[in-house]
């Protein structure tokens, strides 16, 4: 069954006097559980897909549904509703909040998102910090630990909400390369164990190996995808 | 709200020195409007005090239209026995009332044999009018602090410029309402510090001899003055009285008597109304000082935390949360402000009220100024910081709850 459905999906951006065709009549289906990776040089629209399948923007034209939502028709609050039941994300630059410790971080969700029992947060929250490998940070502030340790955070913060779907726009692109084929590990673990549907982007090829289907965006068109 | 309260805190301390600019600005605003509400209020009591305690009363009661004649201080308008009858019959019925004191006001010619000036004087029953002016005794700075028949109390520059001593024999010569004159010696029993205001320089002597100078057959009194247990009550009492004495009208048809405060019969009510504003435009002062302080600080944490707000905001937080984020942090930060500022603002008062400062007003010296800060001011200036430092995190806070979120991870 399919997480994501993309039908002719085509988003414009208006830049002064011009527009900009970010993503051109774009048909993806992605299946709930997979570990899937969009590459491609810069500009080609991967940010602007990943973008829309994680309902924070709305495509010009075309239909896409997520988790049997159509998201097009979501306004702003009700997309923010959706993104913190449905959709987990994971960012290039980490993104984490400085003045919470890594606990902290990862049960932001579970206070000012879903307000999750503080029993079962707790749970959680430590069961994932275990699950990274960042038990043993967890009071430690941001600026205390390492790009990699910052990654395993928000990995942990993106999943606390048991999302069916993770979005990572370039997850790895601050991490060397040992660190970065740790932070797809867990990701692939946790995949695994939970079932989640990973969906990220990146220019590295050696991380698009890892990826179990792989689509290519050339100026917003998909040109090549499918499974490995 | 715990949490978005722990959040707020955090991101304050993030900020030390700016925070603490900020809540230091908050801060002395506070104070300085605490101690100026403060000084000023005990001040303006304190010379109300001085003004109805010394002579005035808290609410007089005429005949109509003596008070627009008051500086004649005509005999023609009176309140005959059958009158103050009612009067006495109305004041007795009401128990807030302490003490009344009738008086016969009138202008004469005061002699010292020597030279001749003119005079105004009262005549009292000593004990109502004690009542009824309680500081009417310490302003008898020389003399007897009595007044029995026969006696006169002079306020002291005349007693100065004529040159009359205490035990000195004087004559008091008037005219009565009929135009005939007539005089009458008095003992010089006291002599009288003078007072600001209407009033404040008048003499006194006793009720009966006033009756005897202007050969009254029967009583004719000027002005009846009243005394208030409770000052805080002035206007519904007055309203009372009004109410009551309104019904009574004269041959004409006309209200037979008129009812003051001593508000509208004493010239530093206009005095107390310029402090009452000037404290409103200090308190507006402060308005500002929170209002732009705190707004700053909002911009410039919204600004700076665009990501931030851009990463909560795609994982999915609400907008009314986001914005409520910032409100309590611009909230935080006048609590604090207002907190710091009123402990620190009634620590100085204490030490102002303990230095005992003194003041002059007029010819009155080492008026002691009685400084206290009311709850309800803590209260209202309290109320006034955090009402504000709400309002100008509003605009912040909601432009942070609408920002698009992919811009906003955009943001460098």
């Amino acid at each position: 069954m399919s997480l994501i459905a993309a039908r002719d999906l085509s988003k414009t951006y208006r830049m002064g006097e011009t527009e900009v065709e970010a993503l051109k009549q774009v048909n993806v289906e992605i299946e709930t559980s997979s570990f899937v990776s969009f590459v491609g040089p810069s500009g080609s629209g991967k940010t602007t897909l990943l973008n829309l399948m994680g309902c924070l923007d709305k495509p010009t034209s075309g239909v896409l549904t997520v988790d049997d939502t159509d998201v097009s028709k979501l306004d702003t609050r009700m997309a923010a509703a959706f993104r913190g039941r449905t959709i987990g994300f994971i960012f290039q630059d980490f993104n984490l909040m400085p003045v919470l410790t890594v606990y902290e971080n990862v049960a932001y969700p579970l206070v000012l998102v879903q307000k999750t029992g503080a029993r079962e947060r707790k749970q959680r929250v430590l069961d994932l910090l275990d699950a990274v490998g960042m038990a043993d940070q967890r009071d430690k502030y941001p600026y205390q630990i390492s790009g990699g340790q910052k990654q395993r955070v928000a990995i942990a913060r993106a999943l606390v909400t048991h999302p069916k779907l993770v979005l990572a726009d370039e997850p790895t692109a601050n991490l060397d390369h040992k660190t970065a084929y740790r932070v797809i590990d867990i990701m692939k673990r946790i995949k695994n164990e939970l079932g989640t549907t990973f969906i990220f982007s990146t220019h590295d090829q050696k991380i698009v190996g890892e990826a179990e289907i792989i689509y290519t965006l050339e100026d917003g068109e998909l040109v090549k995808g499918g499974v490995k | 709200m715990l949490d978005l309260l722990k959040i707020a805190l955090r991101n304050l301390l993030r900020y030390k020195r700016r925070t603490l600019l900020t809540a230091s600005l908050v801060s002395i605003g506070v104070v300085f409007v605490l101690v100026f509400i403060s000084v000023s209020a005990s001040f303006k009591h304190m010379m109300i005090g001085q003004i109805t305690d010394s002579f005035l009363g808290h609410i007089q009661i005429h005949r109509k239209g003596y008070v627009a004649s008051i500086d004649n201080l005509p005999l023609t308008l009176g309140l005959n026995p059958k009158a103050f009858a009612k009067v006495e019959k109305a004041l007795n019925e009401m128990p807030e009332i302490e003490a009344y004191s009738k008086r016969i006001k009138f202008g004469g010619m005061f002699s010292n044999f020597m030279e001749t000036t003119n005079i105004r004087l009262n005549g009292v029953y000593p004990d109502d009018e004690i009542k009824t002016s309680p500081l009417l005794l310490s302003r008898i700075t020389q003399g007897e602090k009595s007044l029995q028949p026969g006696d006169i109390i002079l306020p002291e520059l005349l007693a100065k410029g004529m040159k009359v001593k205490v035990g000195d024999t004087v004559v008091v010569i008037a005219t009565n309402r009929d135009g005939s004159v007539n005089g009458k010696q008095f003992l010089v029993s006291g002599i009288l510090e003078s007072a600001t205001g209407p009033g404040g320089r008048d003499g006194y002597i006793h009720f009966e001899d006033a009756q005897e100078v202007l050969r009254m057959e029967t009583m004719e009194i000027s002005e009846i003055a009243i005394r208030l247990k409770d000052f805080t009550k002035l206007h519904s009492v007055f309203a009372d009285l009004k109410e009551s004495l309104g019904a009574e009208l004269n041959q004409q048809g006309k209200p037979a008597f008129e009812l003051h405060t001593w508000e509208k019969l004493s010239p530093f009510y206009n005095i107390a109304k310029m402090i009452d504003l000037m404290t409103f435009f200090v308190k507006l002062m402060l308005m500002a000082i929170v209002l732009i302080s705190i707004m700053n600080v909002m911009v410039m944490a919204v600004y700076e935390r665009i990501r931030e707000i851009g990463t909560i905001a795609a994982i999915g937080t609400l907008p009314g949360k986001i914005m409520a984020m910032f409100l309590v942090e611009g909230l935080s930060l006048g609590v604090f402000g207002a907190v710091v500022g009123n402990v620190l603002g009634v620590v100085i008062i204490f030490l102002l009220d303990a230095a005992h400062l003194t003041f002059e007003f007029g010819r009155q010296k080492g008026l002691l100024l009685s400084l206290n800060m009311p709850l309800q001011d803590v209260f209202l200036i309290s109320t006034i910081v955090i009402t504000i430092s709400a309002l100008a995190s509003l605009h912040p806070a909601y432009k942070a709850s609408r920002m698009n979120a992919i811009d906003a991870l955009r943001h460098v």
